[in-house]
C-alpha cells in the first residue's frame, strides 16, 4: 500500500517538477500559438468581407505588420495545399505504374508552362463565382502561388521515392513493412532532404507570383488584395518614397524571420536523413531549433506525435492478406481517380478544341507574331541576366571569403519577389520615357536573374580544389582561365539556371507587357500583353488561343532547345564524371 | 517432423528484359536445395547471377521460368522463413541501431515491451550491446553490418540469406564476423536452421559452407556442386582446407580458360563475345607477368592485386583473344607475341595490338563497314546492330565501348562521342 502511495506521489511530483520553471521558450511557444489564432480569426474576416471597388490601404507604416500577415498567412495557405498535393500526387505516380505513365508527364508539363498565363482568366473566374466576398480573389491568389509552388515539390517526392536504394526497399520487402511502415519509416524519411529544399525555392518562387497577385489590375478593375504587393502598388501610385522603403524592408524581414524561425530548423533537422554516408558534410546549426530543443511544450508535443505514429497498437501475428470488403473499395479509388482524371484530360482539351476554333485567322496571326516578339524578349532577358552574372558569380563562388559575406545577402535578394519592384520600375520608366517593348524586357530581367546567379556561384564554389591548383600552376590567368576553366566549369549549373530563367522570363512576360500605372493602362506588343487584354474584354476563345500557344512554345523550347544544352553541358563539361 | 529441404529452386531461369526488346538471358535452368542445418553457398564470378538466384529463393523476384519452393510449397510471393543481410548493409540512415531492429520487429506485429527485450538480445548476440542508440553512420563497415546480422537473426528466421555481406568490410574485421556467423548458425536450440551465402571469394565458401554451388556465367548456370566434408571449426593452413581451395581453382579454371584451345584464326566466322576488360589492363596483366618470368598463377594474381578472380579471368581471357598469353591450366604464360608485345616500345605495342585485334571477327566487321560508308563513318546505332546480331547474349552497349577502347589504343579508329560516329585511323607512314 505504501509502495504504491509512494508511487503516485513520486510520479505527481514528478509531473509537477517539469512544469514548476516555465521557461522562455515555453513562453514564446504559447505566444506563437495565441498570434495564429488570432492571425486566422482576422484572415477569415478578410476572406468573408464584401469585396471592395478598389483596394484600401493604410499607407502608414503601423499597418505593416498586418499587410506583412496578410502576404504570409496567403503563401503559407497556398505551401500547405502544395505539400498535399505533393504527397497525393507523388505517391500515386510513385505506386502505380498506370497512372505514373499519365501523371509524370503531366507533371512535366505543368512544371515547364508559364502558369501566370492562366492567372487573368483564374481571378475573373473565381471572383465571378463569389460575388459577394473576397473569397473568389483570396483562393485564386492562393492557387496562384500553389501552381507556383508544387511541381517541383512534387517531381522531388516522386523522384526520392523512386530512388530509394535498391537494397533499402528489398529489406523493407523482406522484413515485411506495411505499406503505412513502408511510407513512414522507409519513403518519406528517404524524401525529406529533397522535399526540404524543395520547399524552400518554392517558397521563394511562391512571394513572386503572391505579388504579382496582390497588385493585380485589369483595366478599370481592382483585384489587388490587402498584403505587401498591394501596399507597395499603392504607394508608388502616391509617390510615398517612404511608404516604399517600408514595404522592401517589411518583405526583406519577412523573407528573413522565415528563413531563421522555420528553414533552418527544419534543414537542420532534416539533415538527420541524409541517405549518402561518410564524411560530415559542412555542418547547418540553427540558434532556433536549440532554442526549440529546450522548449519543454515542444518535446511534450513531440512525444504524443510519435505515440500517436509509431506506438500505435497492431494486432499480434498480422494475419497474411485480408482482402476485406473496406480495403477491396480501397484498392478501387485511384482506379476510379485514375479514370476520373483521364476523362477530364480529355474532356478538357475537346473543350478547348471547341473553343479556340472559333477564332478569326487574322488573331491567330496576332498571337503567333505576339509569340515570335515575346520569344525575343525572353532569350534577350536571359543573356542579358548571364552577361552580368557571370562574372559576378564566379568572383562570388570562387572567393571563399566573398561567397561565405554575400551568399546569405543573394539568397535573401534571390527570395525577394521582383514584381513587388515593378511598379517602381514602371513609373521610373514613364518619367525616362522608356516604351515599354524594351522596358519590358528589364522586368524579365529582375524577375529572373537571380536564378542565373544562384545557379553560377554553386558552380563556381563546385569547382574542386586541385582544379584551381591546376590553373595556378600552369600559370592560367585573366582572361584565359575564366573562359578555359571557370566558364566550362559552371556551365552545367549555368544550364539549369537558364532553364529556370526563361521559365521565369515567360511568366514575367503577363505583367512586364502590360502594366498598369496611375489609372492609365500601358502595354507592349507580345504573347503576354495578349494574354492579360484578352482577359480584360473576356474574350475567352483569344484567351484560350494565347494561353495555349505560350504553353506549347515553352514546353517545344523546353523539349528541343534547353534539353539539348542541358546535355550537352551534363555530358561535356560536367567535372564529377 | 524434419523436412528433408527448406528451400528449393526448381528448373529456375531467369531473363531481363532489354530496352530494345531483346531479352538477356541471366539464369539457365537452376537447381539447388537449401537443406536443414547446412551452410551452402553460390561461388562464381560476378555476373553468373548469384544474387538474383537468391532474390528470387527470398521471393522478391519472381522467375521467368521454374518454381521456387519452401518446406514443400510452391513460394507465391515472399518467402516467410528467410532474412536477407544486404552487401551494403540496407540500415535505415534516419533510424538508430536499435531503431532499425525495432522497424522489423514492429513490422511482425510484436509489442514494444516484447520488442525492445529482442532487439536487446539481437544486439547481445552480435556483441553491440551499448550501441543501441548509435546511428549507423557514426559505425565502421563491420559494425554496420553487426547490425544487419542482428536485424536478421532478430526476426528468428529459417534461413538466414547472405549477399556477399562481407565483401564491404574491412578483411580482418570480415574474418571475425565469418566465425561469429557460424557460432550463431551453431547455437542448436534456435534459428537460422541453415544458411545461404552468396560470395566471390574461394577461401571464404571453403571457411563457412558445407556445401559450394559452383555458377557459370553467361546465362547463370550450376557448374557443379561441392561437397565440403572439412571439421568445424576450420584452419586455413590445414591441408585439407588447401585440397579444396585448389580443388576449386582447377573446377573454375577448367570451365573459364579451358585448355582446349579453340584456334581463333581457324573459325573466323564464329565471332567470341569480348572480354569486358580494357587495353590498359591487359598491359597490365603482361607487365606482371613479365616481372614474374613471364609464368603467373590466376588465383595468386588475384589476390596480388587485390581483386576477385572474375576480374582477372576477365583480363586473362582478352590478352588470351588476342593471342597475347596461353592458359595452360590455372597457369598464364606469354605467347610468343606477348613476349615481343611485352618488350617493345609504345608505337611498336600499338601495332602489334592493332594487328591482333584485326584477327578477330568482330573488328573485322567494324572495320569492313566502316569502310563501306560513304562518308568514311559510321554510326553507332549501326556498329550496336552488328553487335546484337553476332553476340545475342551480351550486354551489348558495353560491348561497344570495349570495341571503341581497343581499337582507340590500337589506334584502328577513332570514335567522335558527340555525333557517335567511328571513323578509321589512317596508319601513319613509319608504320
Amino acid at each position: 500500500m505504501d509502495g504504491v502511495f509512494r508511487g503516485i506521489w513520486g510520479g505527481t511530483r514528478h509531473f509537477w517538477e517539469q512544469w514548476r520553471i516555465i521557461r522562455l521558450p515555453d513562453v514564446l511557444a504559447i505566444a506563437f500559438l495565441a498570434g495564429v489564432i488570432y492571425g486566422i480569426t482576422s484572415m477569415a474576416q478578410e476572406w468573408t468581407g464584401a469585396p471592395r471597388p478598389a483596394v484600401e490601404i493604410d499607407l502608414s507604416p503601423w499597418a505593416l505588420p498586418k499587410y506583412t500577415f496578410y502576404s504570409l498567412s496567403r503563401g503559407i495557405m497556398a505551401y500547405i495545399l502544395s505539400l498535399a498535393f505533393t504527397l497525393v500526387y507523388g505517391y500515386w505516380a510513385a505506386k502505380s505504374r498506370v497512372a505514373e505513365r499519365l501523371l509524370i508527364p503531366m507533371l512535366d508539363i505543368l512544371q515547364s508552362i508559364p502558369v501566370l498565363g492562366f492567372m487573368p482568366g483564374l481571378i475573373i473566374a473565381l471572383a465571378a463565382i463569389f460575388p459577394h466576398s473576397n473569397i473568389g480573389v483570396e483562393l485564386a491568389a492562393v492557387v496562384m502561388i500553389f501552381t507556383g509552388q508544387a511541381w517541383n515539390m512534387t517531381y522531388s517526392f516522386y523522384y526520392s521515392v523512386k530512388s530509394i536504394p535498391r537494397e533499402l526497399a528489398e529489406a523493407a520487402t523482406v522484413y515485411r513493412f506495411d505499406w503505412r511502415e513502408r511510407l513512414v519509416w522507409v519513403e518519406l524519411p528517404s524524401a525529406t532532404m529533397g522535399l526540404v529544399w524543395n520547399s524552400m525555392m518554392s517558397m521563394a518562387g511562391g512571394w513572386f507570383f503572391l505579388m504579382i497577385c496582390e497588385s493585380f489590375v485589369l483595366g478599370d478593375k481592382d483585384y489587388r488584395l490587402p498584403g505587401l504587393g498591394s501596399y507597395m502598388s499603392v504607394a508608388v501610385a502616391k509617390g510615398d518614397t517612404g511608404a516604399m522603403l517600408w514595404a522592401i524592408a517589411a518583405m526583406v524581414a519577412m523573407i528573413v524571420v522565415l528563413d531563421q524561425l522555420f528553414w533552418r530548423p527544419v534543414v537542420v533537422w532534416a539533415q538527420k536523413f541524409r541517405v549518402e554516408e561518410g564524411g560530415a558534410k559542412e555542418e547547418v546549426s540553427s540558434w532556433f531549433l536549440d532554442l526549440l530543443n529546450k522548449s519543454r511544450a515542444i518535446a511534450l508535443l513531440d512525444r504524443l506525435l510519435r505515440v500517436m505514429v509509431f506506438e500505435r497498437p497492431k494486432h499480434q501475428h498480422r494475419p497474411e492478406k485480408t482482402p476485406g470488403p473496406f480495403s477491396k473499395i480501397l484498392r478501387t479509388i485511384p482506379f476510379i481517380a485514375f479514370i476520373v482524371l483521364s476523362l477530364t484530360l480529355v474532356a478538357g482539351a475537346l473543350k478547348l478544341i471547341g473553343t479556340v476554333s472559333v477564332l478569326p485567322i487574322e488573331d491567330w496571326v496576332s498571337i503567333i507574331s505576339a509569340a515570335l516578339l515575346t520569344l525575343g524578349r525572353v532569350m534577350t532577358a536571359v543573356a542579358l541576366g548571364t552577361l552580368w552574372t557571370l562574372p559576378v558569380g564566379i568572383a562570388i563562388g570562387v572567393s571563399p571569403r566573398l561567397s561565405r559575406a554575400l551568399q546569405p545577402v543573394v539568397q535573401i535578394a534571390a527570395s525577394f519577389p521582383a514584381p513587388m519592384l515593378f511598379p517602381a520600375m514602371v513609373a521610373l520608366m514613364i518619367f525616362l520615357n522608356i516604351p515599354l517593348g524594351w522596358g519590358s524586357i528589364v522586368l524579365m530581367v529582375f524577375g529572373t536573374h537571380w536564378y542565373i546567379l544562384f545557379n553560377i556561384i554553386a558552380g563556381a564554389m563546385a569547382i574542386p580544389a586541385d582544379m584551381h591548383e591546376a590553373a595556378r600552376s600552369y600559370r592560367l590567368r585573366g582572361w584565359q582561365r575564366f573562359r578555359q576553366l571557370y566558364v566550362p566549369a559552371v556551365l552545367p549549373y549555368l544550364a539549369t539556371g537558364w532553364v529556370a530563367a526563361a521559365g521565369g522570363a515567360w511568366n514575367a512576360s503577363i505583367v512586364a507587357e502590360y502594366v498598369t500605372h496611375d489609372n492609365q493602362t500601358l502595354t507592349a506588343f507580345g504573347l503576354g500583353s495578349q494574354i492579360s487584354m484578352a482577359a480584360e474584354r473576356a474574350d475567352f476563345p483569344h484567351l484560350a488561343a494565347a494561353v495555349f500557344v505560350m504553353a506549347s512554345v515553352v514546353v517545344l523550347l523546353n523539349r528541343t532547345l534547353w534539353q539539348r544544352v542541358y546535355l550537352i553541358a551534363e555530358q561535356r563539361f560536367s567535372i564529377n564524371r | 517432423m524434419e523436412t528433408k529441404v527448406l528451400c528449393e529452386a526448381r528448373g529456375v531461369s531467369h531473363d531481363f528484359a532489354r530496352p530494345n526488346d531483346k531479352v538477356l538471358s541471366v539464369l539457365d535452368d537452376i537447381n539447388i536445395a537449401v537443406r536443414p542445418r547446412e551452410v551452402i553457398a553460390l561461388l562464381g564470378p560476378s555476373g553468373c547471377g548469384k544474387s538474383t538466384i537468391l532474390r528470387i529463393l527470398a521471393g522478391l523476384i519472381k522467375p521467368t521460368a521454374g518454381e521456387v519452393f519452401y518446406r514443400e510449397q510452391p513460394l507465391k510471393g515472399l518467402n516467410h522463413g528467410v532474412s536477407i543481410v544486404f552487401q551494403s548493409f540496407a540500415l535505415y540512415p534516419w533510424m538508430t541501431v536499435e531503431g532499425n531492429i525495432n522497424a522489423v520487429l514492429r513490422a511482425r506485429g510484436i509489442s514494444p515491451e516484447e520488442s525492445a527485450k529482442q532487439v536487446e538480445e539481437a544486439l547481445k548476440m552480435v556483441g553491440l550491446l551499448g550501441f543501441g542508440r548509435a546511428y549507423p553512420r557514426e559505425l565502421s563497415g563491420g559494425m554496420k553490418q553487426r547490425v544487419g546480422i542482428a536485424r536478421a537473426i532478430a526476426v528468428n528466421p529459417d534461413i538466414l540469406f547472405m549477399d556477399e555481406p562481407f565483401s564491404q568490410v574491412d578483411a580482418l574485421t570480415a574474418e571475425s564476423l565469418r566465425a561469429e556467423v557460424l557460432d550463431i548458425w551453431a547455437m542448436s536450440d534456435r534459428n537460422p536452421s541453415s544458411i545461404l551465402m552468396v560470395s566471390g571469394s574461394i577461401q571464404e565458401v571453403v571457411y563457412m559452407a558445407d556445401r559450394i554451388v559452383v555458377l557459370s556465367p553467361n546465362p547463370g548456370r550450376v557448374r557443379t556442386i561441392v561437397e565440403n566434408p572439412l571439421p568445424r571449426p576450420r584452419d586455413y593452413r590445414s591441408p585439407g582446407f588447401s585440397r579444396l581451395v585448389d580443388h576449386l581453382h582447377d573446377v573454375i579454371t577448367g570451365h573459364e580458360m579451358p585448355d582446349i584451345a579453340v584456334a581463333m584464326p581457324a573459325a573466323p566466322s564464329a565471332i567470341e563475345p569480348l572480354p569486358d576488360a580494357t587495353a590498359s589492363e591487359v598491359i597490365g596483366l603482361m607487365e606482371y607477368l613479365d616481372a614474374r618470368g613471364g609464368r603467373a598463377e590466376v588465383f595468386q594474381m588475384a589476390a596480388d592485386t587485390h581483386r576477385e578472380f572474375g576480374e582477372i579471368i576477365k583480363i586473362v581471357k582478352a590478352a588470351e583473344m588476342l593471342d597475347l598469353v596461353d592458359t595452360p591450366k590455372r597457369q598464364v604464360v606469354f605467347e610468343t607475341v606477348g613476349a615481343r608485345f611485352v618488350k617493345a616500345g609504345p608505337e611498336e605495342r600499338k601495332a602489334i595490338w592493332r594487328e591482333q585485334t584485326l584477327k578477330l571477327a568482330i573488328f573485322q566487321k567494324i572495320v569492313e563497314l566502316i569502310e563501306k560508308q560513304e562518308s568514311g563513318e559510321l554510326d553507332r546505332e549501326i556498329a550496336m546492330e552488328i553487335i546484337i546480331f553476332s553476340m545475342p547474349f551480351e550486354d551489348f552497349e558495353k560491348t561497344f565501348d570495349n570495341i571503341v577502347r581497343w581499337g582507340r589504343y590500337g589506334n584502328l579508329f577513332a570514335y567522335d562521342e558527340a555525333s557517335e560516329k567511328l571513323s578509321l585511323v589512317k596508319p601513319s607512314a613509319d608504320t
